[in-house]
């Protein structure tokens, strides 16, 4: 508990030092904070370890680890799924940008295939 | 009528310069797509004549044809052809392949490789050709042979129209059926094909999965 704490605390300012250097934004912050958070209060609230172990018999998980587990599995597809659209959106706005160089690029050139726009 | 050549080229030196050469006879221009070649196929291009246009990045064969298109549509092209440039069409049946748009009978004209009877097709290919022209003709709602050539004529009016946005080899299929939905006459031509042995460039098995999932997601529409 104590070794998670240390980790969300270091993690915490570095999240932080990311933001004031407008390396990630807001939003991204909030998410990541938010996890951070979670492992800090772990370590320094017991209760907080206390509020799992409840969540966890709620839903009927034999240990918390089985619900920390789960869970982390759960962002961890959200994540990816947000990366994989994100990168595929910029692909597409690559592409746009290559192809978008090249035919300004032969602007000159062009004049034998008897362009109508200058 | 003016008549554009389109080509999109990736690392084809050996074999682009006499492409061009042989299309310029019967094109007023030639407009060579070079999508980031690590080779000379723009320097080769060049000199045998052609206008060339190179990526920075390599973006597939569906990207270079829609920079072509771009560029083509900038011009008073009337029609515009497209061809490989790897030496498997013959330029010289060019004039076969815009005839019928010359007499008003298509506003696209696709070079099919199947009705000609032809043994030399490798089994994979020729399979995966079929499978994928028939899934295509089922999203068009027309029989299409060879929903896979890339031995084309377009009216100028359809790539005002139509123009695709994959950047793969779905751009075969995707642009032959926003074409056939929005009522433009769609024609095939026989065309006969040099296949090069041992060479294994083109769509694979992967390309022909995103072919046909793309295809299934326009049947859907």
């Amino acid at each position: 508990m104590v070794a998670s704490a240390v980790f969300g605390l270091g993690m915490a300012l570095f999240t932080t030092r990311e933001l004031l250097q407008k390396k990630i934004r807001s939003a991204q912050y909030v998410f990541w904070m938010s996890l951070w958070l979670g492992l800090i209060l772990i370590g320094v609230v017991p209760q907080f370890y206390s509020a799992i172990l409840l969540i966890t018999s709620v839903l009927g998980m034999y240990t918390p680890i089985h619900f920390v587990t789960t869970f982390s599995i759960l962002i961890l597809f959200t994540v990816v799924y947000l990366l994989a659209k994100r990168v595929s959106e910029l692909n597409e706005k690559i592409g746009l940008l290559v192809q978008r160089i090249a035919v300004q690029s032969i602007k000159g050139e062009a004049d034998r295939l008897t362009e109508k726009e200058a | 009528m003016r008549v554009v050549c389109v080509i999109p080229a990736f690392e084809e030196e050996a074999t682009i310069g006499q492409i061009v050469e042989a299309a310029s006879g019967h094109c007023d221009s030639v407009l060579v797509v070079d999508d980031c070649s690590g080779d000379r196929t723009g320097d080769v291009s060049r000199r045998a004549k052609a206008v060339v246009v190179r990526h920075i990045l390599r973006l597939g064969a569906g990207g270079a044809l829609s920079t072509g298109f771009k560029v083509a549509l900038k011009t008073d092209c009337d029609v515009v052809v497209t061809m490989d440039g790897d030496g498997q069409h013959d330029p010289h049946e060019i004039p076969s392949l815009i005839d019928p748009i010359l007499k008003d009978q298509a506003d696209i004209v696709v070079g099919s490789r199947f009705l000609k009877e032809r043994r030399d097709m490798p089994f994979d290919k020729r399979l995966g050709n079929r499978l994928l022209s028939e899934a295509t003709s089922l999203a068009a709602s027309m029989k299409i042979t060879d929903s896979q050539s890339g031995f084309r004529a377009y009216r100028r009016k359809v790539l005002d129209y139509v123009m695709h946005r994959s950047m793969d080899y779905r751009w075969a299929s995707e642009i032959l059926i926003a074409a056939a939905r929005a009522d433009f006459r769609i024609k095939e031509v026989p065309i006969t094909t040099i296949y090069v042995r041992n060479r294994r460039r083109g769509a694979n098995i992967r390309d022909g999965l995103r072919i046909l999932f793309s295809t299934a997601r326009h049947e859907r529409r």
